[in-house]
């Protein structure tokens, strides 16, 4: 049995509850952007949001609605699309030069330009895209896993230079949104019902880090940096 | 020497209001050459700066200068952007 037909109400509840939680991470990591208009902060709130369109179009796909199954091809690029946006936003954040403001800039217009042929192609020519789902499913876990680990050693790094009790949640989300796409991995390659139920709950334990510390940030005391 | 690292126009500025607030909290009179040395920016360039922020509204005064309500306001919301990206591992 195909592994992605398993559990498919289940499984767009769950997507739905996460394209909820993806929208209201995305209202806290826009605050940046609407206060300075400043390009820098855009890579966060965008990463969130296509990974929310995401979420969103995998609760369509299961949906018991009759939608064709060119459809899951949706959720699964624009998913690896969001962490390959991800890991480019804390590869490139570093790079303060005007050259590599540049290179970051070109490096997401050509992401765009990935996406939008990858999505062609799953339109134009269905057959040849949902002949290789399968293995795109896989490949794409992958390199999804690889992108969520590059973020959070990223983020662990930072930790190490700076440690602090408040920067040490961020990698741990990014590992749990890892150990979900593992456990994903899994699921696909022996529709084993612990993978599944494992990849759900880290997924969520990943999110809700993330709404953690953005709540803490923004609505949280101040009297550690004692404003007036 | 210490190298400093690139700052955009944007980080000056939260510099600039930052140092003004803890002068104003201290109840000092703003010397603008000792604001200078403490954001390290050329003075020519510090004048620029202060006349672009009173434009804003961020900041008021000839003789000393200090924080609007406006400016103090945005030096919160700035103060809570550097801590939340700092927070999610970004370097800014």
């Amino acid at each position: 049995m195909f592994a992605t037909s398993m559990y498919p109400v289940e499984r767009m509840i769950v997507e739905l509850v996460a394209t909820i939680l993806c929208l209201i991470l995305v209202r806290f990591m826009i605050k940046p952007y609407k206060l300075t208009r400043e390009g820098a902060f855009l890579g966060l709130p965008l990463g969130f949001a296509f990974l929310g369109i995401s979420y969103a179009l995998a609760a369509i796909s299961y949906s018991p609605l009759n939608f064709p199954q060119e459809l899951l091809w949706l959720p699964l690029l624009t998913r690896s699309f969001a962490f390959v946006f991800l890991a480019t936003t804390y590869f490139f954040s570093n790079k303060k030069s005007k050259n590599g403001y540049l290179l970051g800039e070109l490096t997401i217009s050509l992401l765009v330009v990935v996406l939008a042929i990858l999505l062609l192609v799953a339109f134009v020519a269905p057959e040849f895209a949902f002949n290789g789902y399968s293995n795109a499913n896989v490949y794409l876990r992958f390199v999804n896993l690889a992108c969520l680990s590059y973020v959070a050693f990223y983020a662990l790094r930072s930790h190490v230079k700076n440690p602090d009790p408040s920067t040490i949640w961020i990698p741990f989300g990014f590992i749990f949104l890892a150990i979900s796409q593992y456990s994903l991995f899994f699921w696909y390659i022996d529709s084993s019902f612990s993978a599944f139920i494992g990849s759900l709950i880290t997924r969520f334990v990943g999110l809700a880090i993330f709404l953690f510390v953005a709540y803490r940030t923004f609505y949280g005391s101040n009297e550690k940096k004692g404003t007036k | 020497m210490k190298k400093i690292p690139r700052r955009d126009k944007l980080k000056i500025y939260g510099d600039l209001l930052s140092v003004l607030r803890s002068e104003g909290n201290e109840r000092k009179k703003v010397v603008l050459t000792h604001v200078q040395v403490q954001i390290n920016v050329p003075f020519d360039r510090l004048k620029n700066y202060i006349t672009e922020l009173k434009e804003l509204g961020l900041i008021e005064g000839e003789i000393s200068l200090e924080l609007t309500e406006k400016g103090r306001q945005y030096l919160r919301e700035y103060e809570k952007i550097l801590e939340f990206m700092k927070r999610m591992g970004l370097t800014y």
